[in-house]
């Protein structure tokens, strides 16, 4: 078979045409007409981005050709080498915008914590695809699997980045899931996150949620036991976050909480980023107010516009059709690779395939959900379109990786134990 | 078991898949409900975030004398404003240095007007003086958020002070923002009092608006749609008086260290050439930023410095009142020209009603000229006892006594021109007599005036016997050229004869010339005819009127003065409207020293 076949140039054009509206995002948001009050160095954002891109796209090229064998064996090490990197940059790295997660290379800030995401994704992989058999009901590999991504997170949220924990949290169930797991118990551990979002709104949403989760689980797995153990759950969830919401929270927190759900009862403080992202979203309409017209963006009504809140550039500039065509391509991009995840033979390709989708499906959620008002504010990258060269290269790296594995599968397959 | 792990792991792909399209699904619907069906309220959100209106104000009109001069113009000033938003907290105690104020006041200041808009710099400080500007100003690279803004103010440097007459602005109150919520905004001024007060509507001007684009720091971008929608403040309409400036100055300079109160008029059409009330207060003290101390001075001052006594004091005429009833008299049918009463030094009637002397068999010419008690005595009292009372008021209220005349300043009083009835309410029916009606032919008594009311009584008599409506404004003069000139009333009053008038007049021409006038209301050139007035006052030192016309035979100035606690009002109020008729006949004053005998004067004690 002709190896260029086995390139994958869908997604390859997704991941350019997302780079390129990244780029003309980072342009509006930081060349427009206001842009001459903005700090220099932000002012040079899309120049920079423009030359990690094209460091990325050779990079990109270097690593589709090389051989995939080195990325499992050297998985520990890479994975060693990052939280050695990690824990060092708790002494000597550099601080920017309240966490302590980038160091210093060349006048350079890196942000070491986007190479630990693909690190720990590859250590799981490798461990999982080490066992014999991971079909089952052991609870063994499943808690190294939790261990191998909970110290890096632990590490992370030391250093103040919140966002990158999540991440990896997040990453927690999505691995599991692949660890053989039964869908029941996966869904039990997935279920105190669901329901918490849902009571953190109000209770009795939680309360639908956790019974629909109890519904779903004697229907996929009955047992009495897990079915129990998910009204258990559910009930502890829903009753603990209403303990805490009311007697455990100072009041500011409460504060940040209610604006959550009512942002216009704090509409110039904690409120103001998420009414101001709407009002940018919103007022795009069908088409967008066109390329550097809107007055969102260009007033400077959205903090940190070039990096987190992205998306409120393209849904004012672009509007629906621009909004939406991103939030598309992110789908196509996830299906895409989860297809060619699934016709992976080889273990650890397969995995490692599932768990890039998993970091990029929770950058995407957690981003767009912000941008949208959907969910708390969290600060973190939208793929490929966000500035920034840590997490550009980070997560072109991982596509690499990915196409690589798929480039190669026949000879991975080999190995295939 | 093999295929068991496959069919597991696409299973598991299938659901991981079906999750993505499930999240995609919602963040497109969420799109489609944002951008589609709440970008009616969200456009129009953004529109109105990025921008704002700025309000420009208008330069107000100016107010000018009646040859176009300059009397009340606006000078520059400088406030210091703060942005909330931009403000670091921290700056308080050197801002407060700075600007010499507690820190408690300003943070107060920047609180509330943070409540209003955290974008909008709001003045802290306002009409600051030049020192605390150039302290400010060095400082600003560390003060984030504090600037300035020029403002500007009414000045009152040209010469005339004219407290009572062009009156002062203030902030606008709630109420009067909430009735007029297109005319006015919070920090506006408007007049509280003289002209400012009559003519705010036109003073004002239109307040401009212009759209600037803002960034959310509140930063201007430049105007929105080059301008287009923008409306430019259209300046205020200059007022042009009838007031004469240099008579205006030489009043309050002779008013000085007295009280009392003076109008100068045209008596052919009205025109106020001069207004004074005196004490004066000073404008510039109330202007811009207002001089607290000052104001509560001037409020609790015990001689009411706030009180306008040319038009609203309400004093006996006295013996200026004589020459009115002497045309009511001739009117009436009670005199003639030639009718003589005996004067020997009063008149009796159940008790002894005293004269200023014994003047003998007096006609009402010499009445007049002697200021003769007696024969006015007995002709009030056969008003009186002939039942012409009421005709006696109803001829007084024609000739503008006893009601308000229209006057175009606020504040003008009727003063008091009593009738049975009067009489009856103020002592109770049956508890007055004919003594009460006696006392009032020598302008004593209850029946009272302003020197507003004075001046145009005379001022009938000067001018062939036409009421006529005064007014300080002559016209406004609108910022695109046209001039809106007032319409002052003139009426003949139909009863008043030119035969009685000459007697009238030639009474009080003898008076000024060879009288009680002759000291100091005589010109070498011009005739002046006129009469003095002495009102008792209960309450201390009595009360100098004078009035006076001149050229007699075509009067162009007619003032009326009066000097409370002056005295004899020939000695202490003739000097004045000497002075004025002077210095208005001549354009200038000859009898330099009469201006320091005027200013220097001591009230003599009559009693």
């Amino acid at each position: 078979m002709d190896r260029s076949r086995n390139i994958e140039w869908i997604i390859i054009g997704i991941w350019i045409i997302l780079t390129l509206i990244g780029l003309v995002a980072i342009y509006s948001s930081t060349q427009g007409p206001g842009s001459e009050f903005l700090p220099s160095g932000i002012q040079d954002n899309f120049f920079k981005q423009s030359v990690f891109v094209a460091a990325s796209l050779v990079m990109f090229f270097v690593i589709l050709f090389m051989q995939p064998r080195i990325f499992q064996s050297a998985s520990y090490a890479f994975y060693l080498f990052c939280i050695f990197l990690t824990i060092s940059t708790l002494f000597i790295g550099v601080e920017v915008n309240g966490a302590k997660s980038w160091i210093r290379v060349g006048g350079i800030n890196f942000q070491l914590s986007e190479l630990t995401k693909l690190a720990t994704v590859m250590a799981v992989s490798a461990f999982l695809s080490g066992q014999r058999d991971i079909i089952g009901d052991k609870i063994g590999p499943a808690l190294v699997v939790v261990a191998i991504i909970l110290f890096p997170a632990a590490i992370i949220l030391f250093q103040n980045d919140l966002g990158t924990a999540l991440v990896l949290v997040g990453l927690i169930p999505i691995m599991l899931f692949w660890s053989g797991i039964q869908y029941g118990i996966a869904l039990l551990i997935i279920s105190p996150v669901v329901i918490g979002y849902f009571t953190i709104i109000a209770w009795y949403f939680g309360a639908v949620v956790a019974i629909l989760f109890v519904v779903l689980i004697f229907l996929v797995q009955r047992r009495f036991i897990l079915t129990a153990g998910s009204a258990v759950v559910g009930l502890a969830v829903v009753s603990s976050i209403q303990f805490i919401l009311f007697n455990i929270l100072q009041p500011h927190q409460r504060a940040r909480i209610n604006v959550f759900i009512n942002p216009e009862s704090d509409p110039l403080g904690a409120g103001w980023n998420v009414l101001q992202s709407r009002t940018a979203i919103g007022s795009g309409g069908f088409f967008g107010k066109g390329f550097l017209e809107g007055t969102q963006t260009q007033l400077r009504f959205i903090p940190e516009q070039w990096t987190d809140f992205i998306f409120t550039v393209i849904g004012e500039e672009f509007g629906l059709v621009g909004s939406s065509l991103v939030v598309i391509l992110f789908t196509l991009l996830l299906l895409r690779l989860l297809n060619v995840a699934g016709m992976h033979k080889h273990p650890f390709a397969q995995m490692v395939t599932v768990g890039v989708v998993g970091i990029y499906l929770i950058h995407i959620v957690i981003n767009l959900g912000s941008a949208l008002g959907l969910l708390p504010v969290i600060g973190i990258p939208l793929p490929f379109v966000s500035y920034g060269g840590s997490s550009y290269i980070a997560n072109t790296l991982m596509l690499a990786v990915c196409l690589n594995m798929w480039h190669h599968h026949r000879e991975m397959s080999i190995y295939a134990g | 078991m093999f295929d068991a792990k496959k069919i597991h792991i696409q299973t598991s792909i299938r659901v991981l898949q079906g999750i993505i399209i499930g999240i995609g699904v919602i963040f497109v619907f969420s799109l489609i409900k944002m951008q589609i069906f709440e970008y009616g309220k969200h456009n129009p959100q953004s529109e109105r975030n990025a921008l704002r209106i700025e309000y420009l104000d208008a330069a107000r009109g100016l107010i000018l004398d009646r040859k176009g001069r300059i009397m009340v113009s606006n000078i520059p000033i400088y406030s210091i404003t703060v942005t909330p938003a931009d403000f670091n907290w921290s700056n308080l105690s050197i801002l407060s240095d700075l600007l010499e104020t507690s820190e408690d006041e300003l943070k107060n200041i920047i609180e509330a007007s943070a409540k209003e808009n955290r974008l909008r710099p709001a003045r802290i400080a306002s009409d600051v003086d030049f020192a605390t500007f150039s302290r400010v100003q060095e400082n600003t690279w560390r003060l984030p958020g504090v600037s300035y803004q020029v403002d500007s103010k009414r000045s009152y440097d040209h010469g005339v002070m004219g407290s009572h007459l062009f009156g002062y602005l203030r902030e606008v109150t709630r109420d009067e923002l909430e009735a007029n919520r297109e005319f006015y905004r919070l920090g506006d001024f408007s007049g509280k009092s003289g002209i400012e007060q009559v003519y705010e509507k036109s003073l004002k001007g239109v307040t401009g608006t212009s759209l600037q684009r803002v960034t959310a720091r509140g930063r201007s971008m430049g105007a929105y749609e080059n301008g287009e929608h923008d409306v430019i403040p259209i300046k205020g309409s200059d007022i042009v008086t009838t007031i004469d400036m240099d008579l205006q100055s030489l009043a309050e300079t002779l008013m000085q260290n007295k009280s009392g109160g003076l109008v100068a008029m045209n008596p052919q059409n009205g025109e106020i050439l001069a207004l004074v009330s005196a004490p004066q207060f000073d404008l510039n003290k109330l202007s811009g930023r207002l001089d607290k101390k000052y104001w509560a001075e001037i409020n609790s001052d015990s001689n009411r410095p706030l009180f306008n006594r040319a038009i609203s004091t309400r004093q006996p005429p006295g013996s200026t009142f004589k020459p009115v009833m002497g045309l009511i008299g001739l009117d009436l049918g009670i005199i003639t020209p030639e009718t003589r009463v005996f004067c020997g030094g009063g008149f009796v009637k159940g008790r002894l009603y005293r004269c200023t002397g014994k003047h003998g068999p007096v006609n009402l010419e010499e009445a007049i000229l002697h200021s003769c008690n007696t024969y006015f005595f007995d002709l009030m009292d056969k008003i009186g006892t002939r039942r012409l009372f009421l005709d006696w008021k109803r001829h007084a209220n024609d000739m503008g006594l006893g009601v308000s005349n229209g006057i175009d300043i606020p504040q003008e009083a009727s003063g008091i021109i009593p009738d049975s009835a009067y009489f009856d309410r103020a002592f109770g029916t049956k508890r007055w007599g004919i003594g009460d009606i006696i006392n009032l032919g020598v302008g004593q008594g209850v029946i009272s005036m302003s020197p507003l009311h004075v001046s145009l009584a005379i001022a009938e008599i000067a001018n062939g016997g036409y009421w006529v409506q005064p007014h300080i404004v002559k016209s406004v003069k609108n910022v695109d050229g046209t001039v809106i000139e007032t319409n002052p009333q003139k009426r003949k009053i139909d009863w008043i004869k030119k035969e009685h008038l000459d007697v009238v007049r030639n009474g009080m021409l003898r008076m000024v010339q060879e009288g009680g006038g002759r000291h100091f209301a005589k010109l070498d050139s011009f005739l002046v005819a006129g009469k003095t007035g002495t009102a008792q006052n209960p309450h201390g030192n009595d009360h100098g009127w004078f009035v006076g016309f001149a050229p007699f035979d075509n009067p162009q100035i007619v003032v009326a003065v009066i000097y409370e606690n002056g005295g004899y009002g020939s000695p202490s109020a003739s000097p004045i409207a000497g002075l004025l008729m002077e210095q208005y006949l001549y354009g200038r004053v000859k009898r330099q020293h009469l201006i320091d005998y005027v200013v220097n004067y001591r009230p003599v004690m009559t009693k």
